[in-house]
């Protein structure tokens, strides 16, 4: 199993302890600025557009179990239901886990009934599709094509299914607001998303749509963390040239402390 | 130190309860499956009466430190200095914990064909538009459970075949067939983000150009007349869509990972502490 050596330990400590530090302080009322996020300002637009057209919208938690991508996807669906519950408007969630099935639901369901509409809830619409890749893929194609869809969103953790999602997506004219932690994917939503939220962006989308002071401490501890990163990366781009000029300044090689301990 | 050592070996020995306790190597299969039912029914149980006990104002409470306790052993056992071997003295004891995740979380699988079930049959009863694929769903999932309890429980030629037939034959077959649509979704996405409409998409037309091209045979040839070695060698298709790959994109992909996994961090870090607000985690209980 992986573990941390000594550095590192106290690199993730001093992040860690950054974060904790600026969420406490963000807690006793410090006002906090955040940036526009043009993707995350999309959601509201996408639901409008579903509203006004009197088409459903859908909304993929991904094809992760229940991590913490899905777990922040389902803070967004939480967002994005409320909304939805308010202006009368359908959701459908097709999921692949039947845990994350089971909170979409109770968070769906939540959320209708605080809009005092709990009538209005379909439990149809949270579906359970398959834990298969392909399986789930085709089921949303199908839901795609089949409800017109007008405005979908992809937020979570996707593998190579993203495209047919985010293509059929674009094919039936929906409306598309994306966002994933996974690298790889980025480049298929940037291409045929109408919004695309990039790395980091993901994790901020609960502070940025909620606002909550809690979160966006988290949101700014993390950027004070970045900050620690990018002085590091510096510092050893610095040390590690001049390392070469001077071999035997060993200190200078002081990067190498970062790197995993073969076992 | 010898008390996170006996902590281990109680918990060992006493959760699962019937499993460990109970169940002796050898037993049949219903035995396991009642022991872990068993299990599941007992600890859910206790935790279940635990929280109905307390009284609702101490009710969130018990659940951070729960989440908290349930946390510990993890950050502890990547904290703490490992042996040789690659292990620290909690590793044994986060696997077995990661075992049991995996049995509670397979309990869940029933809510989604519960899930499944009712919308085809809702869909089916009503005879809606397209029901004629609700019942298709309910041939194909009977179908497939048959074959594979019968191929697990009476191991033979004809339902080894009829497994293989299904599975191999209809299920992986439509999973490649929906995978290589993705070809096709490919070049549409790649003609609509290659259109020069602006400066942006120009430079990755031209980037994504060089680095097609010095990935195929024909990229080589058409640079070949270039010096291998030397200055000018940095010219050649094969090497600026290398330098493409490796240096700048490589660059923004770390870029993103730091944040990627700063995010993830502060956001574990919330959840384990219970700090986490304004989503789904504010309800009463």
């Amino acid at each position: 199993m992986n573990h941390a050596t000594l550095p590192v330990g106290m690199l993730i400590l001093v992040i860690c302890a950054l974060i904790l530090f600026k969420i406490f302080s963000a807690r006793r009322g410090k006002s906090l600025f955040i940036r526009r996020i043009p993707g995350l300002s999309a959601i509201d637009e996408a639901i409008g557009r579903a509203t006004e057209m009197g088409r459903p919208m859908m909304f993929s938690p991904g094809l992760l179990g229940l991590g913490l991508p899905t777990l922040q996807a389902l803070s967004i669906l939480k967002h994005i239901t409320t909304i939805a519950a308010k202006y009368r408007t359908r959701i459908i969630v097709p999921t692949c886990d039947s845990v994350v099935f089971t909170i979409a639901e109770e968070i769906s369901k939540e959320a209708y009934t605080n809009e005092g509409v709990p009538e209005q809830f379909n439990p149809d619409d949270i579906r359970f599709l398959s834990d298969d890749q392909f399986a789930y893929a085709s089921g949303c194609v199908g839901i795609l094509n089949r409800e017109k869809v007008a405005s979908s969103f992809l937020f979570g953790y996707f593998y190579a299914e993203s495209l047919i999602l985010a293509e059929t997506g674009h094919q039936v004219g929906a409306m598309q607001v994306a966002g994933t932690p996974a690298i790889t994917q980025i480049p298929f939503f940037i291409t045929a998303a109408d919004y695309t939220i990039i790395g980091d962006e993901f994790y901020a989308a609960s502070a940025y749509l909620s606002r909550e002071p809690t979160l966006l401490g988290s949101l700014v501890g993390q950027d004070y963390a970045k900050a620690v990163l990018v002085i590091i990366i510096i510092a050893g781009i610095i040390c590690t040239t001049l390392a070469g000029f001077y071999p035997s300044w060993h200190w200078l090689t002081w990067m190498d402390w970062f790197k995993p301990v073969s076992q | 130190m010898y008390i996170l050592a006996t902590l281990k070996t109680f918990l060992l020995k006493w959760f699962p309860i019937f499993t460990h306790g109970m169940l002796k190597p050898g037993a049949p299969w219903y035995a396991w499956l009642g022991g872990i039912i068993g299990d599941f029914l007992i600890i859910g149980g206790i935790l279940f009466l635990i929280l109905r006990m307390v009284p609702a104002r101490y009710r969130k409470s018990l659940i951070a430190l729960l989440t908290f306790l349930g946390g510990v052993p993890y950050a502890l056992e990547f904290f703490w200095p490992a042996s040789k071997g690659g292990d620290n003295f909690l590793s044994l004891f986060v696997r077995q914990i990661g075992d049991g995740t995996n049995v509670l979380y397979s309990f869940a699988l029933g809510l989604g064909i519960f899930s499944l079930m009712r919308f085809h049959a809702n869909n089916l009863i009503r005879k809606r538009p397209g029901w004629h694929n609700n019942l298709a769903f309910f041939v194909a999932f009977f179908t497939m459970m048959l074959a594979g309890f019968a191929n697990s429980v009476h191991h033979n030629a004809v339902n080894s075949n009829v497994f293989d037939m299904l599975f191999g034959g209809i299920v992986s077959a439509l999973g490649s067939t929906m995978f290589s649509t993705i070809g096709f979704f490919i070049v549409s996405a790649a003609y609509r983000a290659f259109r020069i409409r602006s400066g942006e998409a120009t430079l990755m037309l031209a980037a994504a150009f060089v680095v097609m091209l010095g990935q195929v045979p024909v990229g080589a040839w058409m640079t070949s007349g270039i010096p291998e070695n030397g200055v000018w060698a940095n010219l050649r298709l094969e090497n600026l869509s290398y330098w493409i790959l490796n240096q700048p994109n490589m660059a923004a992909q770390r870029g993103m990972y730091f944040g990627i996994e700063i995010g993830a961090l502060a956001m574990a870090l919330r959840t384990w502490l219970s700090l986490e607000r304004g989503s789904f985690f504010e309800k009463e209980l």
